[in-house]
Formats: C-alpha cells, structure tokens, sequence
C-alpha cells in the first residue's frame, strides 16, 4: 500500500497496543494503532491480508489481519501463545510499542461475492481470518444475501470472539450456529454439541448462489470438504486460507511454498479448486 | 570492448583499486580455506582454486543487520541500515559457474518488493569473472547449460592466456567504466592463445525432460531412495550459489538489539516447522525433494531458468554423499 522503493522492506511500522482482550485462557487480541497520525489515516488493507508482526527481542511472527478495513483507525491481530514470538507478544501491556509489516499477500475478492449468500465455516483458533470477512459483509449487510456462521472449538472456553459471537447470535439477519465437541459443553451450553464438518451437514445451507470459506485445521478442512461437496458446493465457491510458517512475506525467504505456490504472495486465500491442484504439503 | 592486461599490470589494477578505497573481493586463502574475501594487497588473490563459498555473499551476507532497536519506557525507536555504507565494490575472479548464478539471485531480490540491502550491493559492485581451467570430477556446469567460459553475469570477462596475462571483455557499462577507469594498464588485444578451458565430465542433462518429470512426480517412491540418506545439515544449501533461502531473527534483548536476516536452509527440519508442532516437511526426504523441485521446477516456473549452476561444491561438501549431478541424471532417464 505504501510507496516501497529504495526502502527498507524489512522494516516495520510502530502501532500502540491500544487494548489487550483475552478470547481464551491461551489466545489473545490485540487492538494496534499506527503511531504515525498520517499512516494511522491511510493504511489500508484487504479481508484475507496478513501482516508480520514484531515482538522486538523475539522476531516476527505471521498472521492475518483480524479486524475488517471496514473500520478504521486501528487493526487487530489473534493470536494462540504458542511460539518464542507469541510468548512475547502476550506480554505485551496497552500503551506498548509492537512492530507491523505489511498487509502482505492477496485477499478475499469480497466483490464477487456481492449480491450472494455466504456462509462461513471455522474451527477453533482459525476464526480470525474468516472475521474479518465476517465483519466486513455485516458493514455492508444490504450487499449480501443470507449470511451463515458456522463455528466450533474443543470446549465452550475455546471459542474466540465471544462478544461477537453473541452479537451475531442476536442478529436476526445472520445465522449462527456454534457448536462444541462432544463433553466440551457446560451447563449453560446453548449451541450445538458435535464436530464442524457433521454439524455443518445438519445446517445444510443452500449451495444455490453461496460461497462458502472454510479456515480450521487441516483434519476439519478436509473433512469439511466433502460435506459441502454433498450439499453442492462447487470447488470454485469454496475459498480457504492457507497458513505456513513465514519469514519474510514478501517472496523471496522460501520456506512458504506448498509446490511451486507462495502462500505469501499467491495466498494466503485460495478457491477449493486450487487447493487441490496443490502437492500435500501444507 | 576487448583488450589485454599483462600479470604485472593486473597485479597493479588491484592495488590501485584498493588504494582508492575501493572494496576488492576475491578468492583469498583465509585459515586454510580459499573464500571471496576483501583483499589488502593483490598478492592475496589466489586464482587457481574454486573459493569454498560462492560469490553471493558479496550482495547476500551471511548474516547481516537490517535493523536496530531500542527500547525506552513503553516506546521502541527503530534505527535503519543507511544503503550508503554499502561500498563501492569490485568482485573480482569470479567463476563462471558463480558469476551466472547472480543474474538468478536478481530475479528473487528484485521481483515485486525490492530488497535494497542485495540489490544497492548489486549496483555498486562489478563483477569481473574469469574463465575456468581447472575442473574436478564434482564439477557438472555444462550439465547445466553453462560454459566455463560463460560470460553472463560478468560485468567483465578474463580468459587467461598462454604464457601469461588476461584477455579482457566487457559486457556491461560497468565492466567498460572499470577498464576506462585505469586505461594506462590495458593494451589492445594480443594474438595470444587462451589456456585451454576446464572440461566437466558429466553429459548434458536434458532439463525439460528433468523438469516435465518432477511435474508429474511429487509423490513417487523414487524420493525415499534419493533422499533417504540426507543428514538434514544444510551444507549443500549455504555454499551454493543460487540457494536464497534466509532467516530473520532478532539477536539482543527486549531492549535493545539488532534484527538480522541470514542464510538458512531447506533442509533444516525447523525450517518449515509450525509453532503448534505441524511441520508440512516433517521428515528428511520431503525437505530434500524440496530441495530439488526448487532448482529444477519451481524456480524455473517463476523466472524460466534453472537454480542450479554446476558448480559442485553440494557435491564435494556432502557429509553423506550425496550428488546431486547423479540424481538429477538419474532423473533425466526416466519415463515422464
């Protein structure tokens, strides 16, 4: 988005945490601000981009751009504390300094899908790349046909962005169904109990005029796969995004390739279609 | 534009050039080990051997800082690498088999976002080859599609000749800048015979047959026996020439630090490895396939060429055997 030449590509830009919110005992949001007034009014980015993001000491680490370029002025990242990066980053308190390279890579083509039905399917920690979307249609519900969500996690506790989830729930031009693992319910458990692709298959959205995206471990894409398969999806109304551990971001470190694809730079968003043109390598 | 330069006068060009505080970079005898090194005096470049490492790392360091920070309070200020401190810089006895690997970094450091720190090296620095008469049974660049005499990359091309002193041929401005720049210590062309140019033994693969068989072939059985041997050391990787990959890590404390990209390698099975433990190349022969579907397919479906200039030094450095030219060969005989 920025002029990059005779830059330092590498460099990142500096953003404010400007709030801390815990989505689960081990994932966490964070709102960043660019402290820079003028790229803080000017940065812009896609649904789908992703961004690398610095706890200074530690390095860099990869994910999506959670938050909708709908609303601007900050963006959002989630993450699970998993990694020597993500450790840092945890620790990281409102009014820090973190570091943000990008928006990296290509983006949902949110265009094509106006006027159309859509329904999401995420599980566990892979809901941030598809809310951004989620997000983004509600900003601009009249462009949309009928919106559905279907999401799960392990247990209750697991599920992200549980403030938003019971804003979707109440919405009565959106469609949610969350669902948990069996055993993974409380007693105040008001969602459905049972794996994603299975749950998916009862809720059985049309496939007529729909796109559908799927973000979630490999086990559940895969067996998410056939189920909308079933219910008539074609491959080419099923986008996914791709997750592969990066360094640069920018083409040219390669360690993110699955084939001769760069989840970098022809990702991270891909139709069904083209996953499957793909070596199993991801 | 051709000319000669005598053993005398080139011994001369250097020392000039190092005295002018020009950065001269050629293979030099550093601790028992022949590397593309700055040299203080002529007398230090040592011709007649392929350096351990490959010229690359004149653009691309083996470690180098991209940025500093440093904490105060809740504030970072971040300090950037000023392209200025990169000097002004002659490679000089260049191999060929090097040389023709540059233009195949270029691609990758220039397509889409630019990466100043190889490409405002690139700029300042000419690149004068030399043509190759030694080869050694590891060496396979006219498998390759190159020469030992081949010229590309070479800002400016020396062919050693019989009874002493270089032919001189420049193919770029720079290598006509960098002969016009001390005109006194080059004469025009002489009638003298050039030393006969190094012959690799090995036959001409056919590439396309190679590449049209790694489309098809992602998954065969064939891996598991190519690979199955590889220690997973990444040695093949760092003295190859056209090998890029690299890594970016931060080396300090919270505080304060330096952010540095260095060289890294497919074969490293942390390379590929996710923090939540999946690792898509999660054992040794898809990290070597890996290896090869780069230099034999994937780059060439990007930028049309092959990663891979014959030099041989994965072959001589291997802990384990393994020779790349023989499996490539291997491949080139099968059925597509």
């Amino acid at each position: 988005m920025c002029d990059t030449a005779n830059k330092n590509i590498y460099l990142p830009y500096l953003t404010t945490v400007e709030e801390v919110i815990d989505e689960t005992p081990d994932v966490r949001t964070l709102r960043l601000v660019f402290q820079d007034p003028q790229l803080s009014e000017n940065f812009t980015f896609r649904s789908g981009q992703f961004a690398e993001y610095s706890a200074f000491g530690a390095g860099e680490a990869t994910f999506c751009i959670a938050s909708s370029p709908t609303r601007k002025g900050y963006i959002e990242c989630s993450f699970r504390s998993v990694g020597r990066v993500t450790e840092e980053l945890r620790r990281l308190e409102v009014g820090d300094t973190m570091g943000v390279r990008g928006p990296y890579g290509n983006s949902f083509p949110i265009e094509e899908f106006f006027g159309k039905n859509m329904v999401f399917v995420a599980g566990g920690i892979a809901l941030p790349p598809l809310r951004t979307l989620i997000c983004n249609c509600l900003d601009q519900r009249d462009k949309f046909g009928d919106i559905t969500i279907v999401y799960g996690a392990r247990t209750e506790a697991d599920l992200v962005y549980k403030r938003e989830l019971k804003e979707w729930q109440e919405r009565a031009d959106v469609r949610l169904v969350k669902t948990v693992d069996p055993g993974g319910d409380g007693p105040e458990w008001d969602g459905m109990v049972g794996f994603v692709p299975t749950i998916l298959g009862e809720a059985a959205p049309s496939a007529e005029n729909t796109i559908a995206l799927v973000c979630g471990p490999p086990i559940m894409i895969k067996f998410t796969l056939p189920v909308l398969e079933k219910l008539g999806f074609t491959d080419e109304q099923v986008y996914t995004t791709l997750e592969n551990r990066m360094k640069c971001g920018l083409g040219k470190c390669g360690r993110c390739n699955v084939g001769n694809v760069y989840v970098c730079k022809d990702g991270p968003v891909f139709t069904a279609q083209q996953i499957k043109a793909m070596p199993m390598e991801f | 534009m051709q000319k000669y330069i005598s053993q005398q006068n080139f011994t001369a060009l250097l020392d000039a050039l190092i005295k002018q505080g020009t950065r001269v970079v050629a293979p030099k005898l550093n601790a028992g080990t022949v590397l593309y090194e700055p040299l203080a005096a002529a007398g230090e470049m040592v011709a007649d051997q392929l350096p351990r490492r490959s010229g690359k790392e004149a653009f691309f360091p083996l470690c180098e800082e991209i940025m500093s920070y440093e904490k105060t309070g809740q504030q970072v200020a971040l300090t950037d690498i000023d392209p200025a401190r990169f000097p002004e810089t002659v490679l000089i006895g260049v191999r060929p088999c090097d040389a023709a690997a540059i233009p195949v970094l270029d691609a990758v450091f220039s397509w889409d976002y630019k990466d100043e720190f190889f490409l405002e090296r690139r700029r300042k620095t000419t690149v004068v080859g030399l043509a190759c008469t030694t080869a050694d049974d590891a060496c396979f660049c006219t498998a390759v599609g190159i020469s030992p005499a081949e010229t590309r990359g070479s800002d400016l091309f020396l062919s050693p000749l019989v009874g002493g002193g270089y032919r001189c041929e420049s193919y770029s401005d720079k290598g006509e800048a960098l002969i016009n720049s001390h005109s006194a210590l080059f004469a025009e062309p002489s009638g003298a015979e050039a030393l006969p140019l190094a012959e690799p033994q090995t036959e001409k693969f056919d590439l396309k047959k190679v590449k049209a068989w790694l489309d098809e072939h992602f998954e065969d059985p064939a891996w598991d026996s190519i690979a199955t041997r590889c220690v997973g050391c990444g040695a093949c990787a760092f003295v190859c020439p056209a090998c890029h990959c690299f890594d970016i890590v931060d080396e300090g404390t919270e505080k304060k630090g330096k952010r540095r990209k260095s060289w890294d390698a497919c074969g490293f099975w942390k390379f590929t490895h996710h923090a939540s433990g999946h690792n898509p190349r999660d054992q040794q022969p898809k990290r070597y396939r890996n290896r090869i579907m780069h230099k034999f397919k994937y780059y060439d479906d990007k930028f049309g060429q092959t990663l891979c200039t014959g030099c041989g030094r994965c072959i001589r450095l291997c802990p384990v055997g393994i020779d790349i030219a023989a499996i490539v060969e291997e491949i080139s005989k099968k059925e597509v």
